[in-house]
């Protein structure tokens, strides 16, 4: 038994630190731009079609490194075309803006690719695991959470220690004063929900390899992001980091012991959370008007 | 340490309306498929065109708008058109019984077909019930459509769960062993589905090491697989069905554990080992139709029909269940000269397809007592890739015919009650 809830909590922390990836993600634009990205999902799966897309030209590996910058332009070009003009108003109207993407994105990648899931295999050399007592210990799947941690550290250090990041966190605070300050708002803006969207297209390339890609997959992946970001606190990613791991960790967990309540178990905890810490683990005080 | 600060007017209430939302649906509009200028009959047909179930729902959508086609071209219904209405369930019970309200209501549809969702198809039943109309069930298989739910007017083409079971159980028993181990899905399909092979695993004298109702929609299968394996089964039975069977397949042989423990199943389909990696396609399995029939009458005109309206690709076994319903309807009404429903239903006890529409070799005939259709299973094994064709993905050992591993009809809990 200890052996079995030890291997669910090392489970659980390889699916949490894909949540963060996705959760990341989400934060950055809602952190900066105010814009709850229900697309997110979208972007997700448009990383994996196109991933599926140019693999047979520039295999696996190509594959992972074009993907998600072309993911992060067509967020680029959404964000100009669509977001923008609604930075200034409530909130809703980009929440309802990007809930209509995420329909559009669904029924595109259906109309492109068809309803009809795509193979996806990962590289030989990943796709084996490492013994046969911890076999869920596959090379990809630690694959997947070394991608995750190298983006992790990555964001932190670019928005500690690089005058963009210093900007964008900056912006998050004051974007008003930041703007009097003679930095370009709007520019700020357009980068930072392209690099949210690389972090999707990212996921969406490695979940491509794990799950099977089809138009619906991103939005089985998103609901656990969302519930990251509320449990680890809205406006903290070291809160999103946290939150993603630990419903990981919850879900993987609650699967031992009533497996029809794994995917619910993630929601009582973030009621809860919301009961005791209304503000979520790391929110700050204040934040919440 | 919190990086970035504050969000300004964006709070957590806002983030929870916003979760609240994705419950929403959005309503579509039909897709209408008219014939000439008379006053046509409608069809109506709910399905899951988005979701989970997506790729099935189309392909019977595809086979069912092909039968409309040939069957206008040949004359139609009682010398009138056919019109196919098409609504998405979205693999939603309410928005389900909503379309099917919609469809009978405002649309005023004579006859219904749907769903590829067994909760769904249920739920829907409910609705044709009401409205006594002539109910064909494409592709929902739990047992209690034409069980102890059954009704007048609902009558079914695929398979029950326990017919699915009593094809294939004896054969995995054999070849794999007595001690199997579930992964279900938590809904009506997977519960009726697990239940009859335990049935059948107990006559067999073997035992259930145990299972994991995992929730529909579930994209990451470890946790349930960790404790599968550390159950030590003779052979782990795969029952989650569409993109949930290709993530767990996919995960299975990722781990490695087909290389522990046997892995097979019961229902397999065309649409998720296409989706699959070949390395993925493993085991023996059951389809419900397959396409490759050397041999059988109509088959081969079948699938180059399939192909002309699919992108080239040959029909599954959903695009059959389409195809066979409209097909259903269209020839018992034709036949009895009539488009009442009551007429109809009693007209479709003892129905039996012509060889042109059943594309299989045994008998197939919906049967009087539980309105069951009694079509073929297909046992076989899953084939990592096609030999001559890319799609040729299983490999037929037998055919079974229904009414060999149909339970007579007082067992399966159905009594027909007929409207005065």
């Amino acid at each position: 038994m200890t052996q079995l809830l030890l291997f669910n909590v090392t489970n659980g922390l390889i699916i949490g630190a894909f949540y963060v990836l996705m959760a990341l993600g989400l934060s950055l634009i809602l952190n900066l731009s105010n814009v709850i990205n229900f697309a997110h999902g979208g972007f997700l799966v448009i990383g994996g079609y196109i991933a599926y897309s140019v693999t047979p030209y520039v295999g696996f590996w190509g594959a992972l490194l074009v993907a998600p910058p072309l993911t992060a332009l067509i967020g680029f070009v959404v964000e100009r075309i669509l977001i923008r003009p609604l930075y200034g108003r409530d909130p809703l109207y980009g929440l309802l803006l990007t809930f209509g993407l995420a329909f559009m994105i669904e029924d595109g990648t259906r109309f492109i690719w068809g309803a009809q899931g795509k193979p996806v295999s990962v590289p030989a050399v990943l796709a084996h695991p490492l013994s046969a007592q911890f076999f869920f210990l596959t090379g990809y799947r630690l694959f997947m959470v070394a991608a995750a941690l190298a983006v992790v550290a990555l964001l932190f250090a670019l928005l500690r220690y690089t005058k963009l990041g210093v900007r964008i966190r900056a912006g998050t605070l004051d974007l008003e004063t930041v703007s009097a300050l003679g930095v370009n708002v709007q520019a700020l803006r357009s980068l930072n929900f392209a690099a949210g969207v690389f972090l999707a297209g990212l996921s969406g390339v490695l979940a491509a390899g794990q799950l099977g890609l089809e138009p619906t997959m991103g939005t089985g992946l998103l609901m656990p992001s969302f519930v990251a970001i509320i449990v680890g606190g809205v406006g903290s990613l070291t809160g999103t980091l946290i939150g993603g791991l630990l419903i990981g960790v919850a879900s993987g967990l609650t699967a031992v012991f009533l497996p029809a309540a794994s995917e619910a178990v993630i929601y009582v905890l973030m009621a809860l959370i919301l009961l005791l810490r209304p503000r979520g683990l790391f929110g700050e005080e204040g934040m919440m008007t | 340490m919190a990086l970035l600060g504050e969000t300004g007017r964006l709070d957590r209430r806002t983030m929870l309306k916003g979760a609240a939302a994705l419950g929403g649906v959005a309503l579509a509009s039909p897709a209408i498929i008219s014939a000439r200028g008379e006053t046509p009959v409608k069809i109506g047909m709910v399905d899951p065109l988005t979701g989970a179930y997506a790729a099935n729902a189309q392909n019977e959508v595809t086979g069912a708008k092909l039968a409309v086609s040939q069957l206008n071209a040949k004359g139609g219904i009682l010398g009138r058109p056919i019109e196919l209405l098409v609504e998405d369930s979205a693999n939603d019970v309410g928005t389900g019984v909503q379309k099917a309200r919609k469809l009978t209501e405002r649309d005023e549809v004579s006859f219904l077909i749907g769903d590829v969702n067994s909760a769904v198809a249920q739920a829907i039943a409910q609705v044709s019930n009401e409205k006594k109309i002539l109910h064909i069930v494409s592709g929902g298989h739990t047992d209690t459509i034409t069980g102890k739910d059954c009704k007048w007017n609902v009558y079914r083409v695929c398979n029950t769960t326990t017919m699915e079971a009593n094809s294939i159980c004896s054969t995995l028993f054999e070849k794999y062993g007595k001690k199997w181990y579930f992964i279900t899905p938590d809904y009506a399909y997977g519960h009726t589905l697990q239940a009859a092979a335990e049935a059948d695993l107990k006559k067999l004298g073997g035992t259930t090491s145990g299972a994991e109702l995992t929730p529909l929609g579930t994209t990451d299968f470890s946790a349930f697989l960790i404790k599968a394996r550390a159950a030590n089964p003779d052979v782990i039975l795969v029952l989650v069905q569409g993109s949930d069977m290709v993530n767990c397949l996919k995960q299975i042989t990722q781990f490695g554990l087909n290389t522990q423990v046997h892995v097979a199943g019961l229902q397999q389909e065309l649409e998720a080992l296409e989706g699959m990696p070949p390395e993925a396609r493993i085991g023996v399995w059951m389809f419900e139709w397959y396409w490759k029939q050397p041999g059988v009458s109509g088959v081969d005109q079948f699938v180059a029909d399939i192909r002309k309206v699919n992108n080239g690709k040959v029909p599954t076994a959903r695009h059959w269940f389409g195809y066979t319903s409209v097909q259903t309807i269209v020839g018992v009404a034709n036949q009895q000269k009539t488009l009442d429903s009551l007429k109809l239903a009693k007209a479709l006890g003892n129905f039996e397809l012509p060889p042109e529409v059943r594309l299989q070799p045994n008998k197939c005939y919906y049967r009087e007592g539980d309105h069951q259709l009694m079509t073929s299973a297909f046992i076989g094994e899953a084939q990592a890739e096609g030999k001559d064709d890319p799609e040729d993905l299983f490999r037929v050992d037998k055919v079974i015919a229904g009414d060999k591993d149909a339970p007579p009809v007082d067992e399966t809990g159905c009594k027909l009650q007929w409207p005065a």
